[in-house]
């Protein structure tokens, strides 16, 4: 008869392979179509094309052609700019949006209904509501010239297409805030108000309460939400492409005009731009979760 | 992704399979059929026994998209060819999926391109590529249509893709010519600019009201192709633009494009939205439209001989539009062509379909329903089929056909526009500060790798 501790061994030994059979389908679908497409846009970005008749592999010149020139430090600056600021706004809006959504006010089962009204519409529909409400020749510009406070609606000011981002933030933002609120807001249901309810009897203030209770309970939702959005946002490429204010453009951007060139030995230049996306998107992804790890373990979270 | 995708299926496919495959039957039909021992009834009894033809164009129109389907597609069904009309957001998708089967080892018969509609580069890259079916074009039946007589100088559109021979490995489909328009409630017929110096003149005193679209869209390269005409340092306008780039040399070409582009950099402060930053050009034909009738732009250039009256039709033009006479002598004109990759999964039903889009039928129908003027000559029709091509015709606000004719510029070789893209890139939108003769030797020395 086998010791009990050989059957705990093969029943460990069962589970885990039960575990890797359950895991098997996701697994095959990342390695064979994510990982296949990386590992091939690494190997063209090094100069493996040979349906191009392009095969110079390994070979570092199209980064270093990319990385060498300036434009690309300033496309990337762009980037994170876009990418940085529509997250921070639409983390504020979502977080007030949460923390409003949990009190109890009249109409509220409506409003609940109402603000999730962007995820359902696609990034596209709202660029196309940008271009018509907020363009040169758009809706605002119009009202303005009708009633006689510009002569002509191009002379509005322009909102869309200048490098400082407005239609890209707006659409970014109009499209994340409900994301972002759908998250918190399901993690402060989670926690509860007893927390919350409990230290205000202790004699916190508003404020207080906030930074030191529910914060801190959020934290992981914050964390997860502006993790996501982040990433779309570095990557992403209509709004750039469509509000965006024209060269430099975002890298997203200048991956496609690379790749849209009728010159083929470019689209190796893209490939290169597109791994450096892929590069500088996942460090930054992964310093933000290390940090935040640290700062769990700080905190005796783990 | 979708990239990344196509050259993953690309490489599986290399590994398993590295030699070029064909279907043996379809090559011996291709041989038959160029060394003219094909009869048409033998083209006619394949076609029968082929699938659908897959023909790759760019579906952004919907009057060409409805023609296809109310149109093209029954009118083929009834010469017993089935159409699979594939509508691409951009003419070189379909080159990359040729190139990419073809680099798989898909050959004749294999692949899954029938047809493509396309001019310029992307044919160039076709044929450097050596991916074209072969000279079919003369052998059709309908190519009495087509002028291919090298001693008339017209012939030269239908024997010359920007001054890429086309060895009739494609057909002639429609012809353009770059026209530019204005709205006359905006800009009275006497102020219309009609040379480069008077739409700086224009500009200058009405900022902003102008721009172009970005090369490298082949709309924008064209106006960038104009500028450099009439700047010609030597004042013979287009004619060294026929040469390639092998023939010219890098510092002939310098020579030759920098006044037209010293020009543009003098233009480019009084475009649209430059006064509040950077000069914003239109990303495509649409966006450009759209500026024009919004009134953020008074002139609007692009290719489209009927493009006035299409555009009043639909709405996409704003009342008052008219095209004119912009800019003197170099309003470029060329044509567009259906080819014929080399690995055609169904040949002898393209064949089929190709006879199809140059009859007199088919030109009448799709001038009528899309307003592109037709491929076909008409000087090698008969009366009744001018006048039915006249009939059909949206008809030109503004100009007129002789007006078109006494100004008329052909296209820039191949091998230049790619140069003078990267320079205009670089000198233009860049603001690169090197000199325009470095800037061309180094494009040329990146593009000959």
């Amino acid at each position: 008869m086998p010791s009990p501790r050989t059957t705990e061994l093969a029943r460990h030994r069962k589970e885990r392979m039960w575990m890797w059979v359950q895991l098997s389908p996701v697994l095959a679908v990342l390695t064979v179509l994510f990982g296949g497409a990386l590992v091939l846009a690494v190997m063209q970005s090094l100069g493996f094309a040979p349906w191009f008749g392009v095969n110079t592999f390994p070979d570092f010149s199209y980064f270093g052609a990319l990385w060498g020139d300036w434009s690309f430090w300033q496309s990337l600056g762009l980037t994170l700019y876009y990418a940085t600021v529509s997250t921070v706004i639409a983390l504020i809006l979502g977080t007030l949006l949460a923390l409003a959504l949990v009190r109890t006010f009249p109409s509220k089962k409506l409003y609940k209904y109402l603000y999730k009204l962007p995820l359902m519409i696609p990034y596209t529909v709202g660029i196309a509501l940008a271009v018509i409400m907020l363009g040169n020749g758009g809706m605002i510009s119009r009202i303005f010239a009708f009633v006689g406070l510009i002569g002509d609606p191009s002379e509005f000011p322009q909102i869309l297409k200048t490098h400082y981002g407005w239609g890209i933030i707006a659409v970014y933002v109009w499209k994340q805030t409900p994301f972002v609120t759908l998250t918190l807001y399901a993690v402060l249901l989670g926690v509860g108000r007893e927390t919350e309810e409990a230290a205000a009897i202790l004699g916190a203030n508003k404020r207080q309460i906030f930074f030191q209770v529910t914060l801190p309970q959020i934290l992981p939702g914050i964390v997860s939400s502006t993790l996501i959005i982040f990433a779309f946002n570095i990557g992403a490429f209509e709004a750039p492409f469509i509000l965006g204010g024209g060269f430099p453009d975002t890298l997203p951007v200048v991956a496609w005009r690379y790749f849209n060139d009728a010159d083929y030995t470019l689209q190796l230049q893209g490939m290169a731009t597109v791994v450096s996306i892929a590069l500088i998107a996942s460090g930054i992804l992964y310093s933000y979760l290390a940090f935040y790890r640290r700062y769990e373990r700080r905190i005796g979270r783990n | 992704m979708k990239k990344t995708l196509i050259s993953l299926s690309v490489t599986a496919t290399l590994l398993a399979n590295t030699a070029m495959a064909q279907d043996a039957d379809a090559v011996a039909f291709r041989d038959a059929f160029l060394a003219g021992t094909a009869t048409w009834e033998d083209v006619q009894a394949r076609a029968a026994e082929e699938g659908a033809v897959n023909l790759y164009y760019w579906g952004g129109s919907d009057p060409i998209n409805i023609w296809m389907d109310r149109v093209v597609t029954p009118d083929l069904a009834e010469l017993g060819v089935t159409l699979n009309p594939v509508r691409i957001t951009g003419t070189k998708d379909a080159i990359d999926l040729v190139l990419a089967e073809m680099g798989s080892g898909r050959g004749l018969g294999e692949g899954s391109v029938d047809a493509i509609w396309l001019n310029g580069e992307n044919f160039a890259t076709l044929q450097r590529q050596d991916a074209l079916f072969g000279s079919f074009a003369g052998m059709l039946p309908n190519s009495g249509n087509v002028e291919w007589n090298e001693e008339d100088p017209r012939s030269l559109l239908n024997l010359r893709d920007f001054g890429v021979e086309t060895n009739q490995a494609e057909m002639p489909w429609s012809g353009e010519q770059y026209v530019c328009a204005t709205n006359t409630n905006r800009l009275a017929s006497e102020d219309v600019p009609h040379t480069f110096a008077e739409l700086l003149t224009y500009l200058q005193e009405n900022p902003g009201k102008f721009t172009y679209v970005k090369p490298p869209h082949y709309v924008g390269n064209t106006f960038v192709q104009a500028a450099v005409y009439a700047h010609n340092p030597d004042g013979t306008g287009a004619e060294p633009f026929q040469s390639s780039i092998e023939d010219m040399g890098a510092e002939e070409l310098a020579r030759l494009i920098a006044p037209g582009l010293e020009y543009l950099k003098e233009l480019d402060p009084y475009l649209l939205g430059a006064q509040s930053g950077n000069a914003l050009y239109a990303e495509d034909n649409a966006a450009l439209d759209g500026m024009f009738l919004n009134g953020e732009v008074d002139i609007a250039c692009k290719f489209g001989l009927y493009a006035v009256a299409t555009g009043l039709n639909n709405g996409t033009y704003p009342e008052g539009a008219e095209a004119f006479v912009f800019p003197e002598g170099n309003m470029i004109k060329n044509k567009n062509y259906l080819a014929i990759p080399a690995n055609a999964p169904n040949p002898a039903a393209t064949l089929i379909m190709v006879d199809y889009m140059t009859s007199v039928q088919a030109q009448v129908t799709k001038l009528q329903f899309t307003g592109m003027p037709p491929g076909v000559d008409p000087w090698t029709l008969t009366d009744e089929e001018v006048q039915a091509l006249t009939d059909a015709s949206p008809g030109l606000i503004g100009v007129t056909q002789a007006e078109l004719d006494a100004n008329t510029a052909p296209d820039t070789n191949a091998s230049l526009v790619d140069v003078i893209e990267a320079t205009w890139l670089e000198y233009i939108e860049r603001d690169s500060t090197d000199s325009i003769d470095v800037i061309v030797a180094r494009a040329v020395e990146n593009l000959a790798q």
